[in-house]
């Protein structure tokens, strides 16, 4: 939605007001990317992306070579092939499926290949449970994918063409992954704007071709041994890259703003700066925090909240300026830990980012029902000194630490 | 204006689908609308319980409705099990039921004198028009009629979005209901009465008959224990359920046989020969407890014997 935008700078882009699922609004914008190979294996709640783009495909809408392959391990091998061949490529998945990639996710950092692929995110079994929170997404962090965590059905489909000019950038090649809330954003049905012309999509990220890639005419052999004397000198021009990329995320993010009126920024604040307490948090739970700063507010507390949308790079520099004059900085996250010294995986890297002690809660767990009273209740604990910092709450998991 | 609704009744029913058409509807009218359903079992009779919240500025924060302005109601069955709702709704606000019972007789089950009740017929309209019992288009179309958006021609729009097929048939049913819909007016409204209870936040599971426990006593590693379906009284699923004509029964178990939920019976009954003497025979039998009325046993029963009546 376009309030959840920065202030729209000058619109060039003629749109079109729609409602879509958050799925829905994922594979629009891919379709408009024209990506020239898709290969996916469904699993809910990514499902409906890829029978979206089945049926795009399969209808003459996208130009695409469709591969229904038998498995997430195929699914991304397919990708990589086809990527590593000069294709446009886009994959999807959740959970256990991306589980099931894991082998070649880091093949594709290592092949410097700018897959885009989006994530309906979902928590890992067992028990079973094909609900939304951050464990599957959270479990990708070390491996070098760009990594970007959207919010709304709307930032969805603005993020996909983002990542797609940010993968392909010559200072990039990178893969990277588009993250919202299985169900809460997949699954639920909000306006949005998107172009009128699909065309206009295609000039704000044309296929560059750009990256290193098989070709008859120049024979070359990727993904080949990297003995101890080499392997850690390319994998290192992979991690400058990463670092790198950071600029060019900012940038592309800027001039889509310029496009189509819409900014993110690396992280979205809302009344942060002379905070005393910021909720920070990520996914579609960050309309809530903003609705229990405001709340705050007007019983007197000087209350902000901080949104994390990119998260691989992580943008340490920035959140220090962002965060370091609040007292109190709270992190609510999505996804266990397991064993860590905070259970709570952002809290732990905003610990480690602002060299001090952090509030941190567990929530939504397997898509635990939330509401902003809750949080609410959680802010004012934090408030009052009756939870304390390096430690791990939890809200709403019964019998827990609260 | 900011218009929070909830919505009620059971997987299959075209619930979410209902407010998926009517937040679309929404937007096409130029209004913000976020429909977000709470993502329960997914499954076929099922209970579901789905939030629309329509606003003429953007919506950011996507939350359980506690509550609503508007409850609709799919399932008149529903009624007791999800009369936390029906009491949640602000005074002066509509709670809209699918129902065929009578206007005294619901007005009575609905218990409230300071809502709109809005009865309609939906399964009934729903059946005319499109074949099947499913409401949502009919309740779609009350929800309009009483709230005065979306307009029917953007309901209309939504059909094709949103399904992209038996457009025509399914906005005949939207205008009947919109036509046709009965509205009992409150007898008194409070102005400043506040609703007599909250929806509360919760998983949609937590319905069935458990300890909810907390974690240091739930089930390690979740195991689960033989008949835990026991605690499933999967009848009130049902929309239709299965009657048997004795006369017409061979007695080949086919439907036993199928029954996905063990809700084919054998049983006894005492019948009397053509010369007094009382026996007793073996018959078919369903168990409503648990049946689903999936139709499964109508489907396979080779003479006929079987037949689907509707329940609601």
């Amino acid at each position: 939605m376009t309030a959840q935008a920065l202030a729209p700078v000058e619109k060039k882009v003629a749109q079109r007001r729609i409602a879509l699922t958050g799925n829905h609004a994922v594979a629009l914008a891919v379709k408009m990317c024209r990506p020239e190979v898709i290969a996916a294996y469904p699993i809910t709640p990514q499902t409906p992306v890829v029978e979206k783009l089945a049926e795009y495909v399969n209808n003459g809408e996208l130009d695409a070579e469709y591969i229904p392959v038998e498995s997430e391990h195929s699914a991304m091998s397919a990708v990589i092939g086809a990527s590593a061949a000069g294709a446009r490529t886009f994959t999807e998945t959740s959970s256990q499926g991306l589980g099931h990639m894991y082998e070649n996710l880091p093949i594709a950092v290592g092949m410097r290949l700018p897959i885009v692929m989006g994530m309906a995110v979902r928590t890992y079994s067992a028990p079973i449970n094909v609900w939304g929170d951050y464990s599957d997404v959270m479990s990708m962090r070390e491996l070098g994918w760009i990594i970007y965590i959207a919010q709304s059905a709307q930032e969805a489909f603005d993020t996909v063409i983002q990542a797609y000019r940010v993968a392909e950038d010559s200072r990039v090649h990178l893969p990277a992954v588009v993250a919202y809330d299985g169900f809460w954003t997949s699954h639920v049905l909000q306006p949005l704007d998107v172009p009128e012309d699909e065309e206009e999509v295609m000039r704000f990220a044309p296929i560059t071709r750009s990256w290193v890639r098989l070709d008859v005419d120049n024979p070359a052999q990727l993904g080949a041994v990297g003995t101890p004397e080499w392997y850690w000198e390319v994998r290192w021009q992979a991690v400058e890259a990463l670092r790198e990329s950071q600029k060019v995320i900012e940038e592309v993010d800027e001039e889509f703003g310029k496009w189509f009126g819409r900014r993110y920024g690396l992280f979205r604040t809302h009344r942060t700066e002379d905070a005393e307490l910021v909720v920070v948090t990520y996914g579609s739970l960050y309309g809530l925090a903003k609705k229990v700063a405001d709340r705050l507010r007007q019983e007197g507390v000087r209350a902000g909240a901080l949104r994390l949308r990119v998260i691989r790079p992580w943008p340490g520099d920035q959140l220090k300026k962002a965060l370091e004059a609040a007292e109190k900085v709270f992190v609510i996250d999505r996804a266990i830990n397991h064993g860590a010294y905070l259970q709570g995986p952002m809290a732990m890297e905003l610990a480690a980012t602002l060299q001090r002690p952090v509030y941190s809660a567990l929530a939504t767990i397997g898509m635990r029902a939330i509401d902003s009273d809750m949080i609410y209740e959680a802010a004012l604990k934090v408030l009052k000194g009756l939870w304390a910092p390096n430690q791990t709450y939890t809200i709403g998991l019964r019998g827990g630490y609260e | 204006m900011r218009v929070e609704t909830v919505w009620l009744g059971r997987g299959g029913q075209g619930i979410v689908t209902a407010t998926y058409i009517v937040a679309n509807a929404a937007v096409i009218d130029g209004f913000y609308a976020l429909a977000n359903p709470e993502f329960g079992a997914e499954r076929r009779g099922a209970p579901v319980k789905a939030f629309l919240t329509i606003d003429k500025s953007p919506i950011e924060d996507q939350e359980p409705v506690k509550t609503p302005d508007v409850v609709v109601i799919f399932d008149d069955k529903l009624i007791d099990t999800m009369r936390f709702a029906i009491d949640a709704v602000k005074p002066g606000g509509h709670v809209i039921v699918n129902t065929a019972k009578s206007p005294e007789e619901m007005k009575k089950i609905i218990g409230r004198n300071d809502v709109y009740l809005v009865l309609l017929d939906a399964v009934g309209i729903a059946l005319k028009h499109v074949g099947l019992p499913v409401p949502n288009g009919p309740l779609a179309g009350a929800f309009s009629k009483v709230m005065g958006f979306p307009r029917l021609e953007s309901i209309k729009t939504a059909f094709e979005t949103q399904l992209g097929k038996a457009v025509e048939e399914n906005f005949a049913a939207t205008k009947e209901a919109y036509e046709t819909a009965l509205v009992v007016p409150p007898e008194r409204v409070e102005q400043a009465a506040k609703p007599k209870g909250v929806i509360s936040t919760t998983s949609a599971f937590l319905t069935g008959p458990y300890e909810i426990v907390g974690w240091p006593e739930v089930s390690k590693a979740g195991a689960v224990f033989p008949g835990s379906s026991l605690f499933y009284a999967t009848g009130g699923w049902r929309l239709e359920k299965p009657v048997i004509d004795h006369s017409k029964c061979i007695m080949c178990r086919k439907c036993w046989m199928y029954c996905p939920d063990d809700a084919v019976v054998e049983a006894w009954k005492e019948v009397q020969g053509p010369r007094g003497r009382v026996f007793r025979m073996k018959v078919i039998d369903f168990d409503y407890q648990y049946c689903k009325g999936c139709a499964v046993c109508a489907d396979v029963c080779p003479t006929g014997a079987i037949k689907m009546v509707r329940e609601i």
